[in-house]
């Protein structure tokens, strides 16, 4: 990282962290399969609403999950629900006794799950209303202030979690860390890796292109095992064009990882209007996210410095093994996945 | 040592062993047990004011104090988390929690010259009795060993950036912030005690 000399020292403390985290997250995160869910609820005319919610899957399974209205609501419609993406897509009506103004609405089930749940509301002759709910506290009032993370925030707060649980695109990051080798060739690769995520994920989100989620994930898996071999090479003082040029490999494989970041976004279906707004803040998410790690990974680095920690041959080396390996278990695990294992 | 000190000593100590009813500061973050873990150091303020107050006091003693009693401090905390783990007592000592940072944040204030294995040895004791609880939290609160692996990175992390953020501040004017520093922690200490036995506490 940075260069050959000062890499030695956080390498294999930043692998452990990173490696721990790989093992401790749940399996459902390293497949990009933790994809939020969506709730529309459009009042079609009064006490009377649609609703469409998106549910997420995980391990090829409908989540268990259920909209709970206030009491006094009632289906009018028979839900009906089909295959969409990676998830399910259900849509029925209800009716109320009254508005839904100041009342709670609840997703059942998510108390047992780690993934998100984005609720719209559009209520007529009101501002549409957006929210995101977690495990943590599975229920929102309409209306209400200090409910969730709210409007354009929710949007941020989806992407910072979308990084922060794809462990996958931070193990990728690392590996890019652990090749570089000057503080300008830093700020190179990870700036090239931005603007290529950026670039295929504005370009999934708006509907110009698409990757299908298997193939796509099994890519990206690759594109970590492609880093280990580089890294050895950098231990014995070899080159390559990885190596002199990092950041050509972050801007290629920066195009896999938008694809997979625009996952994110893509499965809770926004609505038009909200799209440029979404993928923005959405994207700065991301890049908070992905810049913490990398902020982390460098203070580790001047930390061990000052404190003159020097680390053993073994544990200078693990690191380029963790990506290698792990790079390795998803690609073969994904592959796999991708022919129906 | 005089009588009137060691009345004080003897009575801090004393409402430091009293145990407290569990009272886990655990937040949900929706990530998983694992940030659970992560966010539960940040949360706990006896927790995060201890690793602070260690890590400035071992860095202001140089890299090799402050090295040794960072080794020590992760393994203690590791060994004390796993034992509350398997042990999982229900209580939190939140008297005992507060009189270590307490009496770290005064050590760092006063700043006077003690040898690497003293700093080393209340690593150790530090270590132990947070790990322990921590460890405790995690089995009663059901995020268990992710949970506490979660707990011990944060720690880590954190007390490796601190411990070497006081070895560059250890000469000149900055040394004095990181005093100031103790002194503020133990104004809090002295505080949370005060709290902790409030009359109908």
């Amino acid at each position: 990282m940075i260069s050959r000399g000062l890499s030695t020292t956080c390498r294999a403390a930043a692998a452990c962290v990173v490696v721990v985290a790989a093992l401790a997250l749940p399996a459902s995160a390293l497949g990009h399969e933790l994809d939020p869910g969506f709730l529309q609820v459009t009042e079609s005319e009064p006490g009377v609403y649609a609703i469409t919610f998106k549910v997420p899957t995980a391990g090829g399974r409908r989540m268990p999950l259920q909209p709970m209205f206030p009491v006094g609501c009632s289906e009018t419609s028979p839900m009906t629900s089909r295959p969409s993406g990676t998830g399910f897509l259900e849509r029925w009506q209800i009716s109320c006794d009254g508005s839904l103004l100041g009342e709670t609405i609840r997703i059942g089930g998510l108390e047992r799950t780690y993934t998100d749940v984005m609720i719209r509301v559009e209520l007529a002759e009101e501002e549409p209303l957006s929210y995101i709910v977690q495990s943590v506290d599975p229920s929102v009032i309409v209306g209400g202030e200090g409910q969730g993370s709210q409007g354009a925030l929710a949007y941020a707060w989806l992407g910072f979690e979308h990084i922060l649980l794809g462990i996958d695109h931070l193990l990728f990051v690392l590996g890019l860390l652990l090749i570089v080798q000057n503080r300008w060739m830093l700020v190179k690769t990870v700036t090239s890796f931005t603007v290529a995520h950026s670039i295929t994920l504005a370009i999934a989100t708006l509907g110009f292109a698409s990757a299908p989620a298997a193939p796509l994930n099994a890519a990206i898996a690759l594109s970590i095992l492609f880093l280990g071999p580089e890294i050895v090479r950098v231990w014995r003082g070899e080159t390559s064009l990885t190596i002199q040029h990092p950041w050509v490999v972050a801007f290629a494989f920066g195009l896999l990882h938008g694809f997979g970041f625009a996952s994110g976004l893509t499965t809770i279906g926004l609505p038009s209007g909200e799209i440029p707004l979404a993928l923005l803040l959405f994207n700065v998410g991301v890049e908070l996210g992905q810049l913490v790690f990398v902020v982390v990974i460098l203070a580790l680095e001047r930390a061990f410095r000052v404190l003159e920690i020097y680390w053993p041959r073994w544990a200078e080396m693990f690191p380029g093994y963790a990506v290698g390996s792990l790079g390795a278990f998803w690609t073969i695990q994904r592959t796999w996945m991708l022919l129906g294992g | 040592m005089t009588n009137r000190t060691r009345t004080l000593t003897a009575a801090v100590l004393g409402a430091g062993a009293i145990p407290g009813i569990a009272d886990a500061h655990l937040v949900n973050t929706g990530f998983g047990p694992f940030y659970d873990g992560i966010s539960h150091l940040f949360v706990t303020a006896p927790d995060i004011l201890v690793v602070v107050a260690l890590g400035l006091l071992a860095g202001l003693r140089g890299p090799t104090t402050g090295r040794t009693t960072l080794a020590v401090v992760i393994v203690a905390w590791t060994v004390g988390g796993l034992t509350g783990l398997a042990l999982a007592p229900p209580v939190v000592w939140a008297a005992a929690t507060t009189v270590t940072f307490l009496a770290l944040g005064a050590a760092l204030a006063v700043d006077r010259e003690v040898p690497t294995g003293v700093v080393a040895a209340l690593g150790l004791g530090v270590g132990l009795l947070h790990g322990f609880l921590n460890g405790a939290e995690a089995a009663t609160s059901g995020i268990g060993l992710v949970g506490l692996a979660g707990s011990l990175s944060a720690l880590a992390v954190m007390a490796t950036l601190i411990t070497a953020l006081a070895v560059t501040w250890a000469q000149g004017w900055t040394r004095i912030v990181v005093r100031v520093a103790g002194s503020w922690i133990t104004a809090i200490g002295i505080l949370m005690l005060g709290w902790l036995f409030r009359p109908g506490a």
